[in-house]
C-alpha cells in the first residue's frame, strides 16, 4: 500500500469495541458473582456497554469504500476471514448488550419492562411489568450469553489484525491477546471512572465494589505486560522482515507514542496507583487506600493507553512490509 | 486441453525491461483505470554495486493472481474469488470496500477504484476469454513479459521456466504467486 488505508477511524472503532466488551465482562462478572456490593458495578457496565461498540460500528459503516453495500456482509458467512465471523460476533453482541442493558434500567424506568397481555394487546398501560424475580433470571441467563460474546468481540479486534501474514508488525499471536486484555482494562477502567465520578452513594459494600474493580483492572494491566514483553522479544529475535518492522517502535515513527502513550501513561502509572491502592490490603498490614480520585486518574489513563495502543498498532502495522521492498 | 485445466500465468524477463511503462499505459487504456490509479508497475531494484560499478534493474508487477491468494481468505463477503483457471478476481457488487484485502496482500497489487471498491488486475480475462493475450504483455517493447498456460509444457511460458533460472516475489509469503521472474 502507498499510504495508510485505515486510519484514525478504525482505531476509534477498535477501542470502542474493545471498551464495550470489557465493560460487558465486568458486568457479567459482577452479575454472577451476585449479591449487593457489586450490583452499582453490574448495572453501569451493562448500561454503558452498549453504545461504544454501537458508535464504533457505525464509524466502521462510514469509513467503507461502499457504506451501502455493508449488507453484503451478513449475506455470508466466510469462515477464514477474521472480519466475517467479527461481523456476526458483533451483531450477536450489540443485541445482547442491548437487552442485557434493558434489564438493569434503574428503578422507575424498569417499570416500562412489559410484556404483552392478551386481553390488551395494543394498550401499553395495560401489559404486565416483569416481576423482579423475571428480570434476575434474565440478567443472569444473559450475562451468561454474553460473556463468551464479549470475549469473543474483544480478541477478534486483535485476531483482525494479527491473521495478517505480509504486515509483519501484526502478524504474532500476541497481538490478539494484547488487544482482548486491554479491552478488558479499558472496559473496567470506565467502570471505575464511572463509578468515581457518580460518588460514595451507597457505604455498605464500597471496599468490595473498590477491590473488584482496582484488583481486576490491576489483572489486566498486568496481563497486558505479559503480552507486551513477548511480543517486542518476539519480533526483536524473529526474521529480517520482523525484527525490522518492531523498529517502528524501537527509534522509528512511532517510538514515543508507544513508550509515553502506551507503556508510561496505560500501563506504568495506572499499574503504580492502583498498585499503591491495594498494597496494603495485599499485604495484610491494614485497609486498603482506595480514593475515588486516584481511581479516577488512573482509569483514565487507562483509557488513554488503551486509545494510543490502537492508534500505533493499526499505523505501525500498515508500515509494516515484508522486505526487500522494491521501489515503485 | 480443456478450459478448466488451464493456469495461467506471467513470465518476465527482468534485464529486458527498460522502464518504459507502455504496459502501465496500455493497461489503463485497456480497463479505464481511474486517474493516479494503477493496476501494475515498475519495480526499481539499486542501484546496486558501488561506483564505477553500478547496476539498476527494473522488476515489472501487477497482481500475482497467487495460487494460495490472502486476499481471497480475508475478504469478508467473498467479493474476491478464484476462476478455476486460476485467475483472481473482484466481484465489485459484492465488495464492500473494507480494505482488509489491501492490508493483506504482500505485492500491494491492490488499490480503491474512485467507485468505493477495490479494483486489481484481473490478466485481462476479458481478453484472454477472446483468446487474445493481456494488453501490457501485448504492448511490451522489450519483449520482458510473457503470459500464457503454466500447465502446458508446450507454452512459451512453460518452456521459458523450464530452461531459466528464475524467482517469486516473496516465496517465505506462502501465497504461490504466479509471476515468475527471470533475473
Amino acid at each position: 500500500m502507498e499510504a495508510i488505508e485505515w486510519n484514525l477511524l478504525i482505531v476509534n472503532y477498535l477501542f470502542l469495541a474493545g471498551l464495550s466488551a470489557g465493560a460487558f465482562a465486568i458486568s457479567s462478572f459482577a452479575t454472577y458473582i451476585g449479591g449487593p456490593h457489586f450490583r452499582r458495578v453490574a448495572r453501569i457496565g451493562a448500561l454503558i456497554a452498549p453504545w461504544p461498540v454501537t458508535i464504533g460500528v457505525g464509524i466502521l459503516v462510514f469509513d467503507l469504500g461502499r457504506p451501502f453495500a455493508f449488507y453484503n456482509l451478513f449475506l455470508t458467512v466466510q469462515f477464514t476471514s477474521p472480519m466475517s465471523i467479527g461481523s456476526w460476533l458483533l451483531t450477536g453482541f450489540i443485541f445482547v448488550t442491548l437487552a442485557y442493558a434493558a434489564l438493569w434500567l434503574p428503578a422507575p424506568l424498569d417499570n416500562l419492562l412489559r410484556v404483552p397481555n392478551r386481553a390488551h394487546l395494543k394498550d401499553f398501560s395495560h401489559w404486565t411489568p416483569l416481576s423482579q424475580n423475571t428480570i434476575r433470571r434474565w440478567r443472569a441467563i444473559l450475562a451468561a450469553i454474553g460473556f463468551p460474546l464479549s470475549l469473543g468481540v474483544g480478541i477478534y479486534t486483535g485476531i483482525l489484525l494479527g491473521a495478517i501474514p505480509s504486515r509483519p508488525f501484526w502478524n504474532t499471536p500476541m497481538v490478539a491477546q494484547l488487544f482482548l486484555f486491554s479491552a478488558m482494562s479499558s472496559g473496567t477502567a470506565t467502570v471505575l471512572l464511572v463509578t468515581a465520578l457518580l460518588g460514595t452513594r451507597h457505604e455498605h459494600g464500597y471496599e468490595e465494589e473498590r477491590r473488584l474493580l482496582v484488583s481486576t483492572d490491576l489483572v489486566f494491566i498486568v496481563l497486558e505486560i505479559f503480552m507486551l514483553v513477548p511480543f517486542l522479544l518476539h519480533h526483536a529475535l524473529s526474521t529480517w522482515s520482523s525484527a525490522s518492522s518492531i523498529e517502528l517502535i524501537l527509534g522509528g515513527e512511532y517510538t514515543l507514542w508507544f513508550w509515553v502513550g502506551v507503556i508510561l501513561l496505560g500501563i506504568v502509572l495506572p499499574l503504580i496507583i492502583e498498585a499503591y491502592e491495594l498494597f496494603p490490603f495485599i499485604l495484610k498490614q491494614g485497609a486498603a487506600r482506595y480514593s475515588l480520585a486516584l481511581s479516577a486518574v488512573s482509569a483514565i489513563f487507562v483509557l488513554i493507553g488503551g486509545f494510543v495502543l490502537r492508534f500505533v498498532f493499526v499505523y505501525a502495522g500498515q508500515a509494516s512490509h515484508f522486505l526487500p521492498l522494491v521501489t515503485r | 486441453m480443456a478450459e478448466n485445466k488451464r493456469r495461467w500465468g506471467f513470465v518476465i524477463e527482468v534485464k529486458r525491461c527498460i522502464d518504459c511503462k507502455a504496459c502501465m499505459v496500455a493497461c489503463k487504456v485497456e480497463n479505464a483505470v481511474p486517474h493516479d490509479k494503477h493496476r501494475n508497475w515498475i519495480g526499481r531494484i539499486g542501484p546496486t554495486g558501488t561506483f564505477p560499478t553500478l547496476g539498476m534493474k527494473f522488476e515489472p508487477g501487477n497482481c500475482m493472481h497467487c495460487d494460495n491468494p490472502p486476499c481471497e481468505r480475508v475478504c469478508p463477503t467473498g467479493a474476491t474469488y478464484r476462476r478455476e483457471d486460476g485467475i483472481v478476481l473482484v466481484e465489485y457488487d459484492k465488495c464492500i470496500g473494507c480494505r482488509y484485502c489491501m492490508q493483506a496482500c504482500p505485492y500491494d497489487a491492490r488499490f480503491v477504484h474512485t467507485e468505493g471498491y477495490i479494483d486489481k488486475c484481473t490478466f485481462c480475462v476479458h481478453r484472454l476469454d477472446a483468446g487474445q493475450p493481456p494488453a501490457c504483455v501485448e504492448t511490451c517493447v522489450g519483449g520482458s513479459r510473457h503470459f500464457g498456460d503454466l500447465n502446458d509444457p508446450t507454452s512459451e511460458v512453460s518452456k521459458l521456466l523450464a530452461t531459466r533460472d528464475h524467482y517469486v516475489v516473496y516465496e517465505e509469503a506462502g501465497t504461490g504467486p504466479k509471476i515468475f521472474y527471470i533475473s
